[in-house]
This record gives structure tokens, sequence and C-alpha cells, in this order.
């Protein structure tokens, strides 16, 4: 039970990195992601069924998502359309990409298919059960990921990342150009969501076109929560707090599954809880940050 | 000293709680996950309960509802899982693939599915897998598309369904197969949400003369955009859903009622719980006459210039007539 939190946590924290990536690090509000989700679980499962192996699946997925990130930031930047409009035309339009994909259906089961996850759970048959073998194939995955983004922000073109989210003005005159920034940004973002949605869907046993419903959210909530956790701004915690902030939202959904009818909630009233828990995130933090002004 | 007994008596506690008083009879935990709240699907939950209550009346229950978000599937399978659920029961297609995917230790059953095959659940219809059996809500296209046929010949028959569930797509491929059979042209057109089911059905009906309607929850739920506009092209509209056709403009609607198929579920988890093996249980469909429902109506039939065939009004257990249902 509390190996399936973090599991489904791990699978989560790298889409909420995709999505801590857009709306922290670029200030770039981005409704994509609950296209690109589905978009790389059905990579995935059209790849699997066609015989193509895991990884290079997961390759597609990756790349799948970088495309239509690129296609967000190049509707925003060439037709300065503002950020959630651009986010939202294309999570509209891959919802019937991704039905071609999985060739005019709307979803595709991984139940009786060799994945990536089965042949973990085949390298690891005899040693331990197949809960713990996933639960530290994810681990390492979602360590592996976060140490190439620390990495990746250290380098000269990250740190320009940073300053970019702060002020774009600064940027400018530093001669570097935003809408390149934004297009590799928003490209990197979904390329990771579309990768988390290709582990959900070897988690899950199935694609569905419908995958995305509610993503970006909880991906922000993941945010917000890890936000809450840690205090710092050194980048390594800054994505160390996401992973564990996803771990955590899932916790809570979890307990409101488990324990929410002890208050006569039922899991109908899950969705009204995840929308208050980002609004008393928020409200936290802004009233410590009041606080910190008055302090200081 | 002090911290140690009172942990010591926290846990006795605990451990009381959790122990229920030992019955006669074996305590029954179900649990059943369905996709998302909707008319037909609580009705199909609340028959599998009452299908197991005939074997164990004091059998208990964790329902559980993933809103509409695949994702959450998974999570109420790891629920079930954890749990130790006697049996889980998923509804529909996505929650009873994350079932099967979790749970391998548990019978599984599904139901509502349209097509288990299509959906990996299991190999073939014909027998159940290791753990995993259900029962199917695979409507009888043919027969449908016969009796509608028979009430007004059909040239052009139009389909709208929601390219986003896997039933109704599994359905229409199945009605496009039928229409080819008979030699009727198909005019199909898909939607992805309830706000788009009008609009699709205005773009096709001045091209056909008739209206199908297969198991799609999305269309159901916009059916009476659906019949406004085929009763102002006048063209028949064929559904498969009884229960919405009462307070539609449907000519006929034949179906079975999900309540009845979830008390069968919930007989046969019963049953596997008394030790009959899912392995062994072909997958469920509803054909008993008894199972089915006709629902004919005649005002529409008058108001579209139709006359329906006397067999056809005999065979039919529901028809509405002068605005009044009567059931037989």
């Amino acid at each position: 039970m509390i190996e399936g939190i973090f599991v489904e946590g791990l699978i989560y924290a790298i889409m909420a990195l995709g999505v801590f990536f857009t709306f922290r690090v670029l200030d770039f509000p981005d409704l994509t992601v609950d296209g690109s989700f589905p978009m790389g679980a059905v990579i995935m499962a059209a790849g699997l069924h066609q015989g193509i192996s895991p990884v290079t699946c997961l390759v597609l997925a990756f790349a799948g998502g970088l495309l239509a990130g690129f296609i967000t930031a190049a509707i925003h930047n060439k037709l300065k359309v503002p950020h959630l409009l651009a986010g939202i035309l294309t999570m509209t339009m891959l919802y019937s990409v991704n039905i071609r994909i999985l060739s005019n259906k709307a979803n595709l089961p991984l139940l009786r298919i060799d994945t990536l996850l089965t042949k973990v759970h085949g390298l690891a048959q005899g040693v331990m059960a197949p809960e713990y073998a996933s639960l530290i194939f994810f681990i390492l995955v979602v360590l592996a990921i976060k140490f190439l983004l620390d990495l990746f922000f250290l380098t000269d073109m990250g740190l320009v990342f940073g300053a970019l989210g702060n002020n774009e003005q600064m940027v400018r005159v530093q001669g570097v150009n935003p809408a390149t920034l934004k297009l590799i940004g928003v490209g990197i973002s979904n390329g990771l969501v579309a990768l988390s949605g290709a582990f959900a869907a070897q988690y899950q046993g199935f694609a569905d076109v419908n995958l995305g419903q509610g993503i970006v959210v909880s991906g922000l909530a993941s945010v917000m929560l890890g936000e809450f956790l840690l205090k710092s701004n050194r980048i390594s915690i800054l994505t160390l707090r996401v992973i564990l902030g996803a771990i955590l939202f899932k916790g809570i959904m979890y307990l409101g599954r488990y324990y929410g009818y002890y208050i006569n909630m039922t899991p109908n009233d899950l969705k009204l809880i995840t929308g208050l828990l980002i609004i008393v995130s928020l409200a936290v933090a802004n009233f410590k940050r009041i606080q910190q002004k008055g302090g200081a | 000293m002090k911290k140690i007994m009172l942990t010591a008596a926290a846990v006795l506690l605990s451990a009381a709680m959790c122990l229920s008083p030992v019955q006669a009879e074996k305590q029954v935990y179900i649990g059943i996950s369905k996709i998302v709240a909707h008319p037909a699907l609580d009705a199909l939950e609340q028959g599998v309960q009452d299908g197991v209550k005939e074997t164990f009346p004091n059998a208990r229950f964790d329902l559980q509802n993933a809103n509409g978000e695949m994702s959450t599937a998974a999570s109420i399978a790891q629920k079930f899982k954890a749990e130790k659920v006697d049996i889980a029961v998923g509804i529909a297609t996505p929650t009873a693939q994350a079932l099967v995917n979790t749970i391998k230790n548990r019978p599984v059953l599904f139901c509502a599915v349209t097509d288990p095959e299509g959906a990996g659940l299991v190999r073939s219809v014909k027998h159940g897998e290791k753990g995993v059996t259900g029962t199917s809500d695979m409507t009888p296209v043919k027969e449908q598309i016969m009796l509608l046929n028979r009430i007004k010949p059909i040239k052009t028959l139009g389909h709208v369904y929601c390219s986003g569930e896997a039933n109704a797509v599994a359905l229409a491929g199945i009605a496009k197969a039928v229409c080819k059979e008979l030699g009727i042209k198909f005019v199909e057109t898909t939607v992805t949400n309830s706000a788009e089911v009008k609009q699709a059905v205005q773009t096709i009906a001045p091209r056909v003369d008739g209206i199908y309607l297969s198991n799609d929850n999305t269309v159901f739920s916009a059916l009476a955009a659906v019949t406004a506009v085929a009763m102002k092209h006048k063209i028949p509209v064929m559904s498969a859903d009884p229960s919405s056709a009462e307070s539609n403009d449907v000519l006929a609607a034949w179906g079975f009622d999900y309540y009845k198929m979830g008390r069968v579920t919930g007989r046969v988890a019963a049953d596997i719980i008394n030790g009959a093996k899912p392995e062994e249980i072909p997958t469920i469909y509803m054909t008993d006459p008894s199972d089915v429902d006709l629902l004919i109506n005649l005002d529409v039939a008058a108001k579209l210039g139709l006359v329906i065939p006397e067999t056809i009004v005999e065979t039919a257990n529901k028809i509405i007539e002068n605005g009044k249902l009567t059931s037989k």
C-alpha cells in the first residue's frame, strides 16, 4: 500500500518536474500537459504493440512531448497568443492526434504485453516482490531525471532560464532571444510530461486518450505542496521538493479515499480537495511573504 | 514507561477496532471501482451489491469512483489490493483494466465492458482468465438495426458516437460491418463531449433517414439534443438504452437494464467467493429475453408517420402511447 503511493507519486513526479519547469522557472503557465501526458501514454502503447523495444518507445514518447511543447511555444511566440490559450490549443489538437496514434481507437490495453515494468519484475524475480522492484526502479529513474535537470539548470543556458522567469527584459538586454528559450523550455517540460505518461500507461496496464484529465492540476498541486515542505533557493532542493510534493499529493489523495468516510467524504469530493489544497498552499505562501516583508 | 503503556494501549485499541466480531457467515468485502458517476453505471453498481447480498446479506462494499480521471483508476486498484478485498469489480473498460493489471492474487470481475477481448481483459470471451471474468454490455447491434429497418426501410443510417469511449468505438465498428452486410449506407460522425452532440447530429441529419445510437455515455447524456434534431428532420432514432428513451422522443430502444446486469455480475461474484473458478466462467452476455428491454414509442411513430408492425409491438415490454408509459 505504502509502496503503491510512492510508486505512483514517483511516476507523477516526472510530470510535476515538467510542470515546475514551465510554471515556476519560465513563469509560463502551460496547459499543454493535459494533452502531452496521454500522448506519451499512447506513443508508448502503440509502440509496444508494434514490437518496438520499451526503451526506444520511451525515447519516442519524450520526442512526442518535446514536439508538442515546441508547437505551444511557437503558437505563443509567433502569433503573440497568451500562454494559456496556446497551451489549450495544442491540448485540444492533441486529442485527435492521440486517437490517430492509437489507429482510431480510444484505448489500448497493455495487460498481456511485455513492458519495461514486466522486464524489471522479471529481473527481480526470486529476489524481491514486484512492487518493491517497481519502487526501486522508479526511484532510480526519477533520481536520474532529477540529476540531469539539476545539471541542466547549472549550465549557462539553464541559468538564463532562471533569469527569464524572473525578468524577461534583463534577458533581452543580455542579447538572448526569449522566444528561443521558451521553445526549448516548454519543449523539455512537455517531454518530461510525456515520459511520465509513458510510465503511467505501463503502470496502469492501458493507454487511453482521456488519460490527461486533471493532470495539470495534480502537477500544480504537487509543486505547491513541495514548496510547503522545504524552503531553499538551491536548484537541487527545488527539484527534490517537487518530487516530495508529488508523493505527498498522492498520499493525501489516498488518505481521502481511505479515511474520508469518517468525515462523510465520498470519492466524488476528491477534486474539491485538490482545488482546496492548492488554494490553501497559495494562501499560506502569500501570508508568509507578507509576514517576511513586515518583519524585514 | 508511561509512554510505552499508552502506546501499547493505543495499539491494542486499534487492533480491537479492526477485528470485527466473528460471525457464523463469512464476512465478505468487495471493492467496486467505477469510472464516473452516471445513471447507468450507478444502477449497475447498485445491482452488483444487491446481487452479492442475495448470497451474503452482510457483505461490505468499498464503492470507489474515479471521477472520470483515468489516472485515478490505478490508485483505486492499489487501494483494493492493499485492503485485500475478496473480489474487485471494475465498472467500464479503464477501471477494469487497472484492476486486472494491479490485482494478481484476488479475483477481478469486469462489467459494462463491450469488447473484453479488445480491452485485453480476456484472451477469449469463451472462457475467463486466471482470476478474471465478467459481464459484457455488448448490445445486439445487428438485431437493433434490423428492427429499425423493419419499421422503416433505411437506405442511409446515421451514427453518432464518442471517439474517446472504448465501448462506443468498438460498437461503431460493428455497426459499420452490419450496415455493409445489410446493404445500408453508413454515415458516422464522432464527438468528444456531450456539448458537441447536437451539432454533430445536425451535420448528418439531412443526409440520413434513420439514426442509430449504441451504448455511449457521452451521447446518452445529450439524448434530448439528438431527438430534437431528429424530430425536426422527421427521422427515427433507434437507441440501445431503454431507460433514457423513456423521457425522450426515441422511436424504439432495445437494450438491457443496467441494474439487471449488475445483479448478474453480483451473483457471479458470490459464486466465485464460494469457490467457482473465474477461468472456467465465460464472459456473460445479457441475451436472456427477460434481461432485455424493448421500448416502443407509438407517439413518435405517429409524428413520423410510421406504422410499427403489430408483431414488434407485441414483443415490446415498454410502450409509450398518448404520453403514458406502460410496462409489461
